[in-house]
């Protein structure tokens, strides 16, 4: 570019000139051109930091953005979900047996700016700049992946936070599931999926656990465990894991750190306390949970697998090892992979049971999982 | 008064088992004799009534209801108690070792009691995951149990 500029200057002067004088003629363009971009490279970021230092720049929202800032914000953001969203590895299908969940922590988390379906939001929020978009409007706009890299990462200059667990996947994926139902949601549709139907009027700790963990703690969905009849010291421990972060989750981090930890005993104990639910319906045929009780009980030697019931079955064991009786297929399949994959902290025994699930293999993990869902045991 | 006899007898008890583990250990003319004395240190820790020589009669809190209960049985076998695991060596005569982590070190409580909380560092590769969450003197008092197992 500047060889090209510099030529047909050059050129013209007569042939016989001294070269002396065609470096000269060549050079003075160059010069001052520099002298420009070295003013603007150092000139003008100084001149932006005086004025922003002078207090040039209004950042009241009352006026909203330029429309040139806004129409640049638009399209940058649009363009790097797209982007970034490439990278994604949607699904086929979305789990829908997140849901529960995923919609409880919606209630928590997100509606406070996004609105409950079939509600009025705050007039406060309707005058956030940005806007927080009606998501039943426009989650449509978006794909599978792209919604989830917005849930995952969150939107900078806007306010989206990014989700609060960095290595829970699982859970980003229920709720952009949970996202693909809300256009269809009415006020009660939502609450029946969010609060089950009722409007909790336990002390607010309470009813932060039971609208994913159900009143009677039973568990809601098949990926919330069921928390009655758990041992008591495993309920608190693993509350303060999620606490101290060295469990993570985003549908528990949210709760967990809203309450004074003082109550957490009181949870534990009050879950503790109550009666084990009914076991699942029959999912699992009898060979698949044959299978998973020969695994619970005698482990499996040739792969170092030790049975679960050295530490799982019995009254006498270590009481933060949890009970699994009872407990759901689906939350027993999940917690297994999560510590297969060694993305699953809790209690400080934890690395124990990744070095077992390390041993097992997806269908060891199924089998196990059904049998302890269907196996019962008197609490002690 | 039958508290005292009590008392009198577990401490007795647990000085003819220590001197009956000396003497072994003499007689197999042990090479490693300085590595043996950790147990005189641990003395002080020792609460007599958990040195019961005799497996099946460990009280609640004891070096086997520990075993059992942290689950160490999945893995490993004792002769005579609920430890039926095949995964892990079998226990039943751990105390009658010379040495243990596959013969790197010598056979005493302290060696069995570091083995337990980190067996990664003493034998790399080894399939036993670190019990080093374990309260300390938990771990003790299962290695005193099983370095009793004879």
């Amino acid at each position: 570019m500047r060889g090209s500029r510099a030529d047909p200057g050059a050129k013209p002067s007569s042939a016989a000139a001294e070269e002396d004088d065609v470096v000269r003629v060549a050079n003075q363009p160059i010069m001052i051109r520099l002298k420009h971009v070295v003013f603007g490279a150092v000139g003008l970021p100084v001149v932006i930091l005086l004025g922003a230092w002078i207090g040039f720049f209004n950042v009241g929202a009352s006026s909203g953005h330029w429309k040139v800032t806004a129409w640049f914000l638009q399209l940058a953001m649009r363009s790097a979900v797209r982007t970034y969203a490439l990278a994604v590895d949607a699904p086929k299908t979305l789990d829908s047996r997140g849901l529960p969940a995923a919609a409880g922590h919606f209630a928590r988390g997100c509606a406070i700016c996004h609105g409950e379906p079939g509600e009025l939001r705050s007039p406060a929020v309707m005058r956030m700049l940005p806007q927080p978009p009606d998501l039943a409007l426009t989650v449509g706009d978006w794909t599978d992946a792209q919604l989830f890299r917005i849930v995952k990462h969150g939107i900078r200059f806007t306010g989206m936070p990014a989700w609060p667990a960095r290595d829970r996947d699982d859970e980003v994926w229920a709720m952009v599931a949970f996202l693909r139902e809300l256009p269809k949601l009415d006020a009660n549709g939502f609450r029946e999926l969010a609060l089950d139907g009722s409007q909790p009027t336990a002390p607010a700790a309470l009813a932060d656990c039971t609208r994913c963990h159900g009143g009677n703690g039973e568990g809601r969905g098949g990926l919330v465990p069921a928390l009655a009849g758990q041992k008591e010291a495993y309920l608190l421990a693993s509350l303060q894991a999620y606490a101290r972060g060295d469990r993570t989750s985003g549908f528990m981090a949210l709760p967990v750190t809203g309450v004074d930890p003082s109550d957490l005993a009181a949870l534990a104990r009050h879950f503790a306390a109550l009666p084990p639910s009914p076991v699942d319906p029959d999912r699992a045929s009898a060979e698949v949970i044959g299978r998973g009780r020969q695994i619970a009980e005698a482990g499996i030697p040739e792969r170092n697998v030790p049975a679960c019931s050295g530490c799982h079955i019995g009254s006498d064991k270590n009481p933060l090892y949890p009970r699994l009786d009872g407990q759901h297929a689906a939350y027993l399949e999940r917690q297994l992979k999560l510590f297969r994959s060694e993305t699953r902290g809790g209690t400080r025994f934890w690395r124990i049971m990744a070095t077992a699930a390390q041993r097992l293999t997806d269908d060891d993990i199924t089998a196990v999982s059904a049998f302890f869902s269907k196996r019962s045991e008197a609490p002690q | 008064m039958s508290a005292n006899t009590g008392l009198l007898v577990g401490c007795a008890f647990w000085f003819l088992a220590k001197g009956s583990c000396w003497a072994a250990a003499e007689e197999l003319g042990h090479q490693r004799t300085e590595v043996v004395k950790p147990p005189i240190a641990s003395v002080s820790l020792a609460a007599p009534q958990f040195s019961n020589v005799a497996a099946p009669q460990d009280p609640p809190g004891g070096g086997l209801s520990l075993f059992l209960r942290n689950g160490c049985g999945a893995c490993h076998t004792i002769r005579g108690t609920d430890a039926h695991g095949t995964i892990g060596p079998d226990l039943s005569h751990l105390g009658s070792r010379t040495a243990i982590g596959a013969g790197i070190l010598p056979n005493t409580e302290e060696a069995i009691a570091r083995f337990i909380a980190r067996p990664d560092l003493l034998k790399p590769g080894v399939k036993m995951p670190a019990f080093d969450m374990l309260p300390q003197i938990e771990i003790r008092m299962i290695a005193r149990y099983l370095k009793a197992l004879q």
